[in-house]
């Protein structure tokens, strides 16, 4: 019976699952501190966003995950949020893939708790819905009040749905992913002159929605 | 029969009449279609409707703890705001729309004029934030049922611990929402065999179902689909409806279909509440201008013997029983409450 427990024991210690932990960091030129200071002039008082469906694909298979995280660069300053899973097998991890916002599926089944708790200040209450990506600042291009920009870029209903499906590729195996969001790129993307206040499911909140799926990328 | 086979057969009827007595989708009366929402079982001695019913009434829920749900939606009123035009908020503020009626909320999908609320349980963040409405926040709102050991004491009773979050305020208020069922009109007992239209009801039903069926439709007397039924824009209030939640120029001038029930408590009409009369509602009908704008109605020139006959069919849509339900009133418990305050 021992001999039984000890060999199980072995194999089990061969099959290499282990925990991998997932870095969301922002980046840009210029040092990060709160408030996330991107130029002289420009700087982000706010900046979250929804990450789901985590899946972690490997050479014969793949972790994948429903949950909803809320990564919120604003709070204690960080400029990274870690994630981690469980279980994964750590020694063929070849592609990342996950929504930027919360998926159709949720978004219809009402409200939710969590990070889905509409007290994060991700959800619009004049009309339904998670807000995905929440971006706000002060930016010399913006033609608003202030020079202040807000984009809350949302809505899964037609012909506004604004959820990306985001699929990154790793170069090397690892059990520790650095995913970088490159925020220079995004906000030279935008055109804060016109583009300075979205608060609303629309033609621009999706195009602004794709413009950030294009700013991931794995370091 | 074998024995083997009866008792097959019995254990099928059983397995049925359980499924048939757990399926809370199931219509409770057998002409009303399927709920879109589950309905709550057994609503007055249900603790989550019963604390939905509170908060419903409780001030708390306002930014200056001087309005609640109830301000607008009367239980007298089947739970819309008699001769107000538009809803009121905190602060004498005014909003931009008539506070509807709210029953049968179960068979509805979506919420508010312009269906800009998909969810049940959503629907009651919007007038808690807006500013011309409850003007408050879920984040004050939770501080302050948190810091009520009253409220603690509910949420308990509910839940089986005291935490209070959005998720189980929202909840409740929804379970008290969908509690609000009216199917008790005369012609229901019509429907139901137990009462006969009279002569001139007659007239009208017949009236009623060549002119108005289509978008008020039986048996809940709404189809809920957003159209255009041609009303002129308020210059002062410039509201284009559906429009303002799609985007869609084809969805400027549409708010959804209200039901018909309950229709005398319900007044003013429209939803900027702009007629106080059923003949006013009627005249428009009557001569709905299709120059201007494609609409989703035709004129309906009615004579005035006609417009009564429709009429006295109407008022057998309302359901006394449902506006005086006392389990739909003032809850004794806030009420006990607040006088110990």
């Amino acid at each position: 019976m021992k001999l039984y427990f000890l060999l199980i024991f072995l194999l089990l210690s061969f099959v290499q699952k282990a925990q991998v932990q997932i870095e969301f960091c922002l980046f840009s030129d210029s040092v990060i501190h709160t408030p996330f200071k991107i130029n002289e002039t420009d700087s982000l008082t706010k900046f979250k966003f929804y990450i789901s469906h985590l899946e972690v694909k490997g050479e014969n298979k793949h972790v994948s995950e429903k949950q909803h995280y809320l990564l919120d660069f604003h709070e204690n300053g960080s400029a990274s949020r870690i994630i981690s899973l469980n279980n994964v097998d750590t020694s063929s991890i070849l592609e990342i893939e996950f929504l930027l916002g919360v998926d159709h599926k949720t978004c219809n089944e009402g409200i939710g708790e969590g990070a889905l708790d509409p007290i994060n200040g991700m959800y619009w209450t004049w009309q339904s819905g998670y807000i995905n990506f929440k971006m706000e600042g002060v930016s010399d291009n913006s033609t608003a009040k202030q020079n202040k920009f807000q984009l809350h870029l949302g809505g899964f209903r037609k012909p506004y749905s604004s959820t990306q499906k985001i699929n990154l590729t790793l170069e090397k195996e690892t059990s520790e992913i650095k995913i970088c969001f490159d925020l220079n790129k995004f906000l030279n993307g935008v055109n804060l002159k016109n583009q300075h206040t979205i608060m609303s499911p629309s033609k621009e909140s999706v195009s602004l929605s794709k413009l950030a799926k294009t700013c991931f990328y794995v370091n | 029969m074998s024995i083997k086979s009866s008792f097959l057969l019995g254990g099928t009827f059983l397995v049925f009449s359980f499924y048939w007595f757990t399926d809370f989708h199931r219509a409770p009366i057998y002409y009303i279609p399927k709920p879109h929402y589950k309905l709550p079982v057994n609503p007055q001695k249900n603790d989550t409707v019963q604390l939905g019913r509170m908060l419903f009434y409780d001030n708390i829920l306002s930014a200056n703890n001087e309005v609640s749900c109830a301000s607008c939606h009367n239980s007298y009123n089947a739970f819309a705001h008699t001769d107000h035009e538009l809803s009121h908020g905190i602060y004498d503020s005014t909003g931009n729309r008539n506070a509807p009626a709210l029953f049968n909320l179960a068979w509805q999908k979506e919420f508010m004029w312009d269906g800009a609320v998909h969810h049940i349980e959503a629907q009651a963040l919007a007038p808690l934030h807006d500013p011309r409405e409850l003007g408050s926040s879920i984040e004050e709102l939770l501080i302050k049922l948190k810091s009520s050991s009253f409220y603690r004491t509910q949420f308990f009773k509910v839940f089986g611990d005291s935490i209070i979050n959005s998720k189980r305020i929202l909840k409740s208020l929804s379970a008290f929402e969908l509690s609000l069922v009216s199917f008790n009109s005369k012609y229901d007992r019509i429907k139901q065999g137990q009462e006969v239209f009279t002569e001139q009801e007659k007239q009208g039903y017949l009236l009623f179902q060549n002119h108005c069926n289509r978008c008020h439709t039986e048996p809940l007397f709404s189809n809920f689909e957003y159209l255009d039924n041609g009303l002129p824009i308020d210059p002062f209030l410039q509201d284009y409806g559906r429009f303002l939640i799609t985007n869609v120029e084809n969805d400027k001038f549409k708010f959804k279909v209200p039901s018909l029930r309950n229709l005398s408590y319900t007044f003013p009409y429209m939803h900027d509440g702009r007629f106080d009369k059923l003949r006013k509602v009627l005249a428009h009908y009557g001569d709905i201008d299709v120059h201007s704008r494609v609409t989703d109605v035709k004129s309906i020139p009615l004579s005035f013997n006609e417009q009564s006959d429709l009429i006295s069919f109407l008022l057998t849509l309302n359901d006394e029983s449902f506006v005086f339900n006392k389990e739909h009133a003032f809850p004794n418990r806030l009420k006990e409450e607040l006088i110990k305050k």
